[in-house]
């Protein structure tokens, strides 16, 4: 409740707080009378509002697939970093970026790159999901494949030059900015299709929580179940790495910090408050960035480590007592 | 309730071959058996989790094979050894899960449902340990609560794999009274699984030995004697 009431506020001060103030009247006229020569219009459609919409997916997308892939895999530590979906959207925005291979370097971009690596190596886990009988083994295959792409990650950065290098490293620190007004209704369709789904797997998800056997024996088909997981995986963790960069660990901590909080197993409410509390961290260092903006560039994905694993570390040891 | 034909039970290779059992409602079988001689797979056998080599399982007149796997807990609940080590999760809601094939697509529970839940914590008499989280329990603790979401479960057959692995002696006892209690009372045809010979002697209890030697699972019908057990089930 409390979260339902604070993502609204963080959402206005979000809105509030850029370098050229803008007030709520202008975001309200460029809407309902858009003045094309306007800067203050221009830059409410074309950045502001964006950039609050890409913070809220963002938050949100990641932290639900991080807590679907937790509780598929039984495991606090599981996300989709782990079983190496961001790895494919790094490897394809690399072979892009870096390679001049044609079939990367087409006016396709960087985001329709990423958003196929994401798939590709959804498909993979879900391929590899159907051979090995544990999920711990599927666990660790997504760690080999996340670690096998860094390694040739890393070699293709060794061997470009500078220019490319950049580029890449640009966008792997990962960036609310890059999306622009017209591809707003696209990006919200997928996600809400994307949270949609998640909540659609209330029960399977319950259940799961006792383990896939005992899951099993109450009657919930699991290798459906796990199909649906991963491929709302690749919705949205794809969705996000394409625009916004390979954002870590929100994915990882927002639904731990939502179970020691609420202290429950139930998905209806891990899922909702993952959202919330996902969009308002990743608005809460989008905010953070934008007041320091006069005086320096923090990446995205610096600043939510650097505010996140504090906050998380402070959470358990607290628990713990 | 529980029938069997000419049953043989394995993996890839045969383990054991099944008299041809007929287990009845209002009854606790204990199977004793020594240490990996394959009390386990019987029991999976009978739930539908491994497949038979060869022969049939009916449970309540259905062949088990043409049970989907809906159909399946809300004909046998299974108790298995190991307690689900989750953080945050109630003993209700542990219990509520027992609901799960009967709920609707989003796993709504109704009153009915709630009604079995209090039900099943009522018969056990551990009300007071609803609100508690299940990986804070004891031991014994967990292996009521286990027995309270099978009770839940609302099936006619209901399957323990040694829970009374891990309980001290009054724990043990408390355990097999309240299982005989709930087959007699609730009639339901109760099978759990067990080393232990004196505890099961001591309960008075129809027996199904697995005979590592003949590669048999034999049902015996009266109480016996510690020596013919030792003879039965568990000689070198």
């Amino acid at each position: 409740m409390v979260l339902a009431l604070l993502l609204p506020l963080f959402c206005l001060l979000h809105l509030y707080v850029g370098q050229i103030p803008i007030s709520f009247s202008d975001y309200w006229s460029s809407f309902s009378n858009f003045d094309a020569t306007s800067s203050n219009h221009i830059i409410a459609r074309e950045i502001r509002i964006p950039r609050l919409f890409m913070a809220l997916i963002a938050g949100a997308g990641l932290s639900i697939v991080g807590l679907l892939m937790q509780t598929l895999f039984n495991n606090p530590l599981a996300g989709p970093y782990v079983l190496g979906i961001n790895s494919g959207s790094s490897l394809f925005v690399a072979l892009s970026i870096m390679t001049g291979i044609p079939f990367f370097a087409s006016e396709l971009g960087l985001i329709t790159n990423a958003l196929l690596g994401a798939f590709l190596f959804g498909l993979l886990i879900l391929f590899f999901s159907r051979l090995v009988k544990t999920q711990i083994s599927l666990l660790l295959i997504g760690l080999m494949l996340g670690s096998f792409i860094s390694a040739f990650v890393a070699f293709l950065q060794s061997a470009s030059n500078a220019q490319e290098l950049k580029v890449f490293t640009l966008w792997a620190l990962g960036s609310l900015q890059k999306v622009e007004f017209s591809q707003l209704p696209i990006i919200i369709g997928i996600t809400i299709v994307g949270i949609l789904g998640a909540f659609l797997l209330v029960k399977p998800l319950n259940a799961l929580v006792l383990g896939e056997n005992e899951s099993k024996l109450l009657g919930v088909n699991i290798k459906t179940t796990r199909l649906w997981i991963i491929v709302i995986t690749a919705i949205l963790t794809g969705l996000v790495t394409a625009f916004c960069g390979p954002i870590a660990f929100v994915g990882l901590a927002v639904p731990n910090l939502v179970r020691i909080l609420f202290r429950t197993q139930q998905h209806f409410i891990l899922i909702s408050a993952s959202a919330l509390l996902g969009a308002i961290f990743i608005l809460l260092c989008d905010v953070i960035i934008q007041l320091t903006e006069p005086f320096f560039m923090l990446p995205i994905n610096v600043l939510t480590s650097i505010i996140g694993a504090p906050m998380v570390i402070f959470f358990i040891l607290n628990r713990l007592r | 309730m529980i029938r069997t034909k000419n049953l043989h039970i394995g993996y890839a290779k045969e383990l054991l071959a099944v008299d041809d059992l007929s287990l009845d409602k209002g009854e606790l079988y204990f199977l004793i058996g020594r240490n990996g001689s394959g009390k386990s797979t019987f029991l999976k056998t009978l739930i539908g989790e491994t497949p038979p080599i060869n022969g049939e399982v009916l449970l309540n007149g259905n062949h088990i094979s043409h049970l989907t796997y809906k159909e399946i807990p809300k004909t046998v609940a299974f108790v298995t050894t190991h307690f689900p080590l989750t953080d945050y999760l109630t003993a209700e809601e542990y219990v509520r899960l027992a609901r799960t094939p009967y709920t609707g697509h989003f796993g709504r529970t109704s009153s009915k449902d709630q009604d079995l839940i209090d039900q099943a914590f009522d018969i056990l008499n551990i009300q007071d340990l609803k609100q508690r989280f299940t990986s804070e329990l004891s031991d014994g603790e967990k292996q009521m609560v286990s027995i309270a979401k099978a009770i839940a479960q609302e099936t006619a057959i209901i399957i323990l794999d040694e829970p009374t692995a891990f309980l001290d002696y009054t724990n043990k006892q408390r355990v097999v009274d309240l299982l005989k209690n709930i087959s007699k009372t609730m009639g339901k045809c109760i099978i759990m699984s067990s080393h232990d010979i004196d505890m099961s002697i001591a309960a008075e209890c129809p027996f199904l030995a697995v005979n590592s030697i003949e590669k048999k699972i034999r049902q015996v019908l009266s109480p016996t004697s510690k020596e013919e057990i030792i003879n039965l089930a568990f000689k070198e």
